[in-house]
């Protein structure tokens, strides 16, 4: 699997954008420091479903050290929309996990 | 011994408690205060629940001088409330539950009120009047279920005295309810109308007092009302605005005709607090009950009756 960083995704770099059917479609790919790490963001970011009831899906999953988000969504701004909170959840997980985490003595 | 953490973010409140045994170790809390006319929307009050959660945890540790290890369970609100600061406080507590390795509960954010009253006031088993700027109910327990005996039809009381506050742009520091008050105490004059023109000025508080007056008369009413169905001798007064002095005097005096008793608590505990969520949890992880994290979705709506309430006979 390519890993990809978060930077060439905002340039347009993602996978598939398919306007001509409507479906905006981003993946992004966050490496993190451990599986551990990848696999406790997940637990973190999957459970809540999205605010919006229809127009935009997102799919969350860890594979090794790397988390992969995929979206669909109608429109452009409801994607803009989501992918920007999910950074927002994202950095807090990161935060987080970089003051609680175990190799932090408290 | 049992220790819980608790995390509580759905309004404009954010805070972190830690309860042991029935003793509140620590219990910081900080509140997203906007300009006066301005209430609070859910991306900026989320916003700045991220900005501070992370500090005021580790206060939380830091007050109550234990460490990650000495938790056994933590408990965060599940609902209801605002979805994203929802979604901001439970991430931080799913997160932690799973770097420390411990189990995760997800808590009614009524309960938690209703809980923490208890422990406080050690009412045995009152009618509970749960008035915020989120939620107005009453509310009694019966068979395993915080029965919802009655609730307002649109807004919340706290919801009203908040977006009047707003119009005549009372300040929110520290809360635009406690201002209201404040303000309310200097009218003397009970006014029958809600118009108060005196020459080319506006008196207000006579306007304050006639609102607070006539919102808190129907709480009484319809506490009263439940009190009756149940023949129930207490009345626990929980929710932000719980905190009046003057709701809390006139359900005294209701009481007082009836033989009954009147608990509350003070603005620690009375507002939106993470210790509350924390006690609620204790009580919920005691009786066996516990989250997985797949299920540990927020919820913007949940309401009082659908927990079922295991750990009280």
């Amino acid at each position: 699997m390519e890993l990809r960083n978060i930077e060439m995704a905002a340039r347009g770099g993602g996978e598939d954008c398919k306007k001509e059917d409507k479906l905006e479609f981003r993946v992004l790919h966050v490496p993190l420091p451990s599986e551990r790490e990848a696999s406790i963001a997940l637990g973190s970011l999957a459970p809540d479903r999205e605010p919006r009831k229809g127009g935009i899906t997102k799919e969350l999953s860890a594979l090794g050290n790397v988390l992969s988000v995929r979206w669909t969504a109608d429109e452009a701004r409801i994607l803009r929309v989501s992918v920007g909170s999910f950074l927002d959840n994202l950095a807090l997980v990161l935060e987080t996990m970089e003051q609680f985490g175990p190799s932090v003595p408290l | 011994m049992t220790v819980v953490i608790g995390f509580e973010g759905s309004a404009n409140k954010i805070g972190v408690g830690i309860v042991r045994d029935g003793e509140v170790l620590a219990n910081p809390r900080r509140t997203y205060i906007t300009p006066p006319g301005q209430g609070f929307l859910p991306s900026e009050t989320s916003k700045h629940h991220r900005g501070v959660i992370l500090t005021v945890l580790r206060e939380a540790l830091q007050q109550a001088a234990l460490k990650p290890a000495d938790i056994d369970c933590v408990a965060y609100t599940k609902g209801p409330g605002m979805g994203a600061p929802l979604v901001t406080v439970a991430i931080v507590a799913r997160t932690v539950a799973q770097l420390w390795r411990k189990p995760l509960l997800g808590v009614n954010h009524c309960i938690g009120h209703i809980e923490m009253g208890r422990l406080i006031t050690h009412a045995n088993n009152p009618t509970v009047l749960y008035v915020s700027g989120g939620n107005t109910q009453v509310i009694a327990y019966s068979e395993k279920r915080y029965r919802i005996f009655g609730e307002t039809i649109d807004i919340a009381v706290g919801n009203c005295l908040d977006r009047f506050a707003r119009v005549i742009k009372i300040s929110n520091d520290p809360s635009p309810g406690y201002n209201i008050e404040q303000m309310a105490k200097k009218g003397s004059q009970y006014v029958e109308l809600p118009y108060t023109v005196k020459g080319m000025d506006v008196s207000f508080s006579g306007i304050l007092s006639y609102i607070e007056e006539t919102l808190f008369a129907m709480l009484v009413e319809i506490t009263e009302r439940a009190m009756a169905h149940c023949s129930s001798q207490e009345v626990l007064i929980v929710g932000g605005v719980g905190c009046n002095l003057r709701l809390q005097e006139m359900m005294r005096i209701m009481c007082m005709e009836r033989g009954a008793k009147v608990f509350a608590t003070d603005e620690r505990f009375c507002v939106d607090n993470g210790a509350m969520i924390a006690q609620a949890g204790w009580e919920m992880f005691r009786a066996g009950q516990l989250t997985d994290l797949a299920d540990s979705w927020i919820t913007q709506r949940y309401r009082t009756d659908e927990v079922e309430v295991t750990w009280r006979d």
